[in-house]
């Protein structure tokens, strides 16, 4: 058995997958530079209206006329940020410029839907796919079964179709073009219920023996042609559907059509048997929107955005698989005075390959997730904050969105198992966060191999998904079953003035005055050390290794430990165990101390 | 509320309360809101802080509760979160330290034994420009509209984390924030903590030089340095005293004298070997007043 899923006025169901509140709208979709824009596409509401394919943009803005003064609604923009959806404007039809990424997203989550469905998927044309239903019959049940859950999940991906199943792949094709829903055909009645289609159906996807060879724009108006000649021909013989074609003698058509007039006798009755062209599954999971009217605010993007993200998870729902990397691309509207940038990456792939965006400034934001998810929500929660943290500077005229897929995450929780933050809940948190402390502010913290103070440096925090080794304690801990004293440092490490006394520190106070370093300051009462340290004076590199932790250059200090007389409530020292440690240092090279501890 | 007609009980006073809180509700029957009962408020689950001592006191931080442990610098108070953490991310719980000064050791908390992969460390505080003022103008005021801007950080990252729940314990570090300005926190916010830790499984600890959660806390724990313990003489310093004095280990040790020899140039890691701190419950969640004498004392060692 085959299937076929064809999406009539593909161009409108694209356009209504974008906007899915033109469902009940008459809509039609212009394509062409101006002077020369011609309606392609509409739906039935619209024909139902008057309006005609071919119709020019000014013969088909009669039909959304709302005011005396003849202003055009058709400038609709496709954020919705100016909607015509009152009831008195319901009648009217609405026009959309007809978009290639939104065409190429809506036939991508359509070979989504196909494959998620069965491996053997023939990717025939943008509107049409056929499937091979062999052996399915287990796993989704009977055919009508199988035709009733793929209008489904087409319908899940936001579009709607005809889906038909036949016993071949071509009678499932004629199917689908030609019935609306869904179509079942048993096995050797398809002459019969196909009978009844016009020719035009069967006229539609055929091409020529002669004409297999050749392509391009020009044998495309060729085929065209030579359809509307064979299409002629016929209707002179008076055959105008698929039952008096087949009646047909063989020998007599082929005689005056050729080659062609058997094909088309064999596939008006239903029996043309051919093997599937197969195709690959798409790898690519982007979407794509253009506005006619620039997005100036977060809050009008986000509802774009959120659009785009539920397509995109639809298409990953329908592939079983989360995404773990977003890519957010906006085209910026030009202002004058901006200059013309041209730093656009050649990542993007086949969807933008055509269209020139050299001029346009391009802004560009990953989010790179520690778990792979689903869930549009969060992700729209994430952009907002991204986009919140580093605003797009200018109105958006176009934007991308790729989703990077992987294998959705499988955790088998335990009952004994302390219980963790959820994945999306924590980054949605961690996004916050970072919003209200800053970049890298807030994460793991890595000790780097190094003896150099503060040697570390701060990652992104996930929960570990797998257990941990066991942790081995600190020696000092085995041994003597005392936790090791710990150390508060200070940020920057604070400047002091150091008085010595055989070598030795006996006063200091702070270099300037900071508020929360008062107590660092008075007669040091015992001291430890000198500890003398170094590093990086070895290594040629050590600049440019230093330079990427933030820290620069080779490094020699002295340390001490050193306890200082606290102040009490009442003013006099030493009373109440009032005794803070700290740990000062004077940096070698510049012989300046400084405070960077205390021991607590 | 509609009025019920009471007939009073026959009291013994000998009788356990639990036998004549069931006699009373047994004779009020179905009249009695059960708003107005008595509930029995079972003992939280703890966790303990991982030094043996300071549990024997405390009997462990209780989950779903707000914890103080306040002291002065040099106190502990860091040698005890991490011991906490420590023992925490060891039962493969998740932790955060809200840090409002910057001044969390990496290598401190790894030497401690902290699993720094389970633990998400947040930097609230964004430091400041050295203020060029006056001595005058170093009051107190100034210094709490200093710190106003990482307090305010901290209160909301907290928040926001114990709204995304999943934490075993999450740390409030005010360690350097200064007692003026810990204490203009409203009152209101620790309320807030508290109710929204309370049907969790969290610890919420937070580490001060002064409590300030006042009644919001279910255990206050205030630390005091005792002793500092120097491996070279093996003397340790009572800082009462301000000086050096003979450890009790240092009776054989005839001669080491009680001031460290200037000349002495050795390993300063070797000579710091310790301190010894004093803990005392203020407040604790096992027994409503502890006495103020009630206090033990616990030692932190150098990681050598």
């Amino acid at each position: 058995m085959f299937a076929c899923i064809y999406v009539p006025d593909f161009p409108v169901e694209v356009m209504v997958r974008a906007e899915p509140v033109l469902r009940d709208r008459a809509v039609a979709v212009l394509e062409g530079r101006p002077p020369q824009v011609r309606v392609i596409a509409l739906n039935e509401k619209a024909r139902l209206l008057g309006m005609a394919i071919g119709m020019t943009k000014l013969q088909a803005a009669v039909f959304v006329e709302t005011s005396p003064s003849g202003a055009a609604k058709a400038q609709v923009p496709q954020g919705g940020s100016k909607r015509t959806d009152t009831t008195s404007h319901s009648k009217l039809a609405i026009l959309r410029q007809c978009s290639l990424q939104q065409e190429i997203s809506a036939h991508a989550a359509l070979l989504d839907v196909a494959h998620a469905f069965t491996p053997r998927v023939e990717d025939t044309a943008p509107d049409t796919l056929l499937l091979d239903l062999e052996g399915l019959d287990r796993l989704h049940g009977a055919p009508a079964k199988m035709a009733s859950e793929l209008t489904a999940r087409v319908m899940a991906v936001g579009m709607e179709a005809n889906i038909a199943v036949a016993a071949n792949p071509d009678a499932a094709l004629h199917a689908a073009q030609g019935f609306h829903g869904t179509t079942v055909i048993p096995g050797g009645k398809e002459a019969k219920r196909l009978g009844g289609l016009p020719l035009q159906v069967l006229l539609k996807g055929f091409e020529m023996p002669a004409q297999k060879k050749a392509a391009g724009k020009a044998s495309q108006r060729g085929r065209e042609k030579l359809r509307e000649q064979m299409l002629d021909t016929l209707k002179r013989w008076g055959v105008c559907d698929f039952r008096t074609l087949a009646l047909l003698p063989e020998h007599a058509l082929v005689s005056r059509l050729g080659e062609a007039g058997a094909q088309l006798r064999r596939l008006a009755r239903g029996e043309g048997m051919r093997t599937l062209v197969l195709c690959a599954p798409p790898s690519h999971f982007e979407e794509a929107m253009e506005l006619e009217c620039s997005v100036e605010t977060i809050e009008s993007l986000s509802f774009l955005l959120n659009r785009l993200l539920e397509q995109l998870c639809a298409r990953l729902e329908a592939r079983a698989l989360a995404a773990h990397e977003l890519h957010l691309r906006l085209q910026l509207e030009r202002r004058a005075g901006d200059e013309e940038t041209t730093t656009v990456e050649n990542r993007v792939g086949p969807f933008f390959c055509s269209h020139n965006v050299a001029y346009k400034q391009i802004v560009e934001r990953v989010l790179r997730l520690p778990v792979s998810m689903r869930d549009s929500k969060v992700f729209l929660k994430l952009l907002q904050l991204e986009l919140a943290a580093h605003p797009p500077g200018a109105p958006v005229q176009k934007i991308w969105l790729l989703a990077v897929p992987a294998p959705p995450r499988s955790a088998q929780c335990g009952l004994f198992l302390p219980a963790t933050p959820g994945a999306e809940r924590l980054e949605v948190t961690l996004a916050r966060i970072s919003a209200l402390v800053g970049e890298r502010r807030a994460g793991i913290a890595r000790l780097l191999d190094s003896h150099r103070p503060e040697s570390f440096r701060v990652d992104r925090f996930a929960v570990p998904a797998d257990h941990p080794k066991t942790i081995l304690s600190p020696t000092m801990w085995n041994v003597n079953n005392h936790p090791p004293l710990a150390m508060r440092l200070f940020r920057p490490p604070c400047c002091l003035r150091v008085c010595l006394v055989d070598g030795r520190p006996d006063r200091l106070a702070t270099e300037t005055k900071q508020t929360d370093r008062e107590a660092l300051q008075g007669q040091v009462v015992w001291s430890a050390g000198p500890w003398q340290s170094s590093g990086d004076w070895w290594a040629e590199n050590a600049k440019l290794d230093n330079a990427r932790a933030g820290q620069t250059g080779p490094w020699e200090r002295e340390e001490w430990d050193i306890a200082l007389a606290r102040a009490s409530n009442n003013g006099a020292k030493g009373e109440g165990g009032n005794v803070a440690l700290y740990r000062i240092y004077r940096d070698l090279a510049t012989g300046q101390w400084f405070a960077d501890a205390s021991y607590d | 509320m509609s009025s019920v007609a009471v007939t009073p009980p026959k009291v013994s006073f000998g009788s356990p309360r639990s036998s004549l809180r069931s006699r009373i509700e047994s004779s009020l029957g179905e009249g009695l809101s059960s708003t107005l009962l008595l509930r029995e408020r079972a003992a939280p689950l703890t966790v303990p802080t991982g030094i043996a001592t300071l549990d024997a006191l405390i009997g462990g931080l209780p989950r779903g509760a707000l914890s103080e442990i306040a002291g002065p610098s040099s106190s502990g108070r860091t040698g005890v979160m991490l011991a906490t953490l420590a023992a925490a991310t060891r039962r493969e719980e998740v932790c955060a330290l809200v840090d409002a000064s910057d001044s969390f050791d990496p290598a401190s908390a790894a030497a401690a034994g902290v699993n720094l992969e389970r633990l998400l460390w947040v930097r609230c505080h964004e430091r400041l420009k050295p203020q060029v003022a006056s001595v005058k103008s170093r009051s107190s005021t100034n210094a709490g509209f200093a710190f106003g801007a990482a307090l305010e950080q901290v209160l909301k990252v907290t928040d926001l984390l114990l709204q995304g729940g999943g934490f075993g314990i999450v740390v409030l570090d005010l360690g350097d924030i200064p007692v003026e300005s810990a204490r203009r926190v409203p009152l209101t916010s620790w309320f807030r903590f508290r109710r929204a830790v309370e049907p969790t499984a969290t610890v919420l600890l937070l580490l001060e030089q002064e409590p300030c959660a006042r009644t919001c806390a279910s255990l206050v724990l205030r630390l005091q340095p005792e002793a500092i313990f120097a491996s070279n003489s093996t003397t340790f310093l009572d800082p009462d005293q301000l000086g050096p004095i003979l450890s009790s280990h240092s009776v054989g040790l005839a001669g080491t004298g009680p001031h460290i020899p200037k000349s002495n140039v050795v390993n300063h890691a070797a000579l710091l070997r310790g301190m010894r701190f004093r803990a005392k419950a203020v407040r604790s969640w096992a027994q409503r007043k502890p006495p103020q004498s009630t206090g033990i004392s616990f030692e932190l060692r150098t990681a050598l």
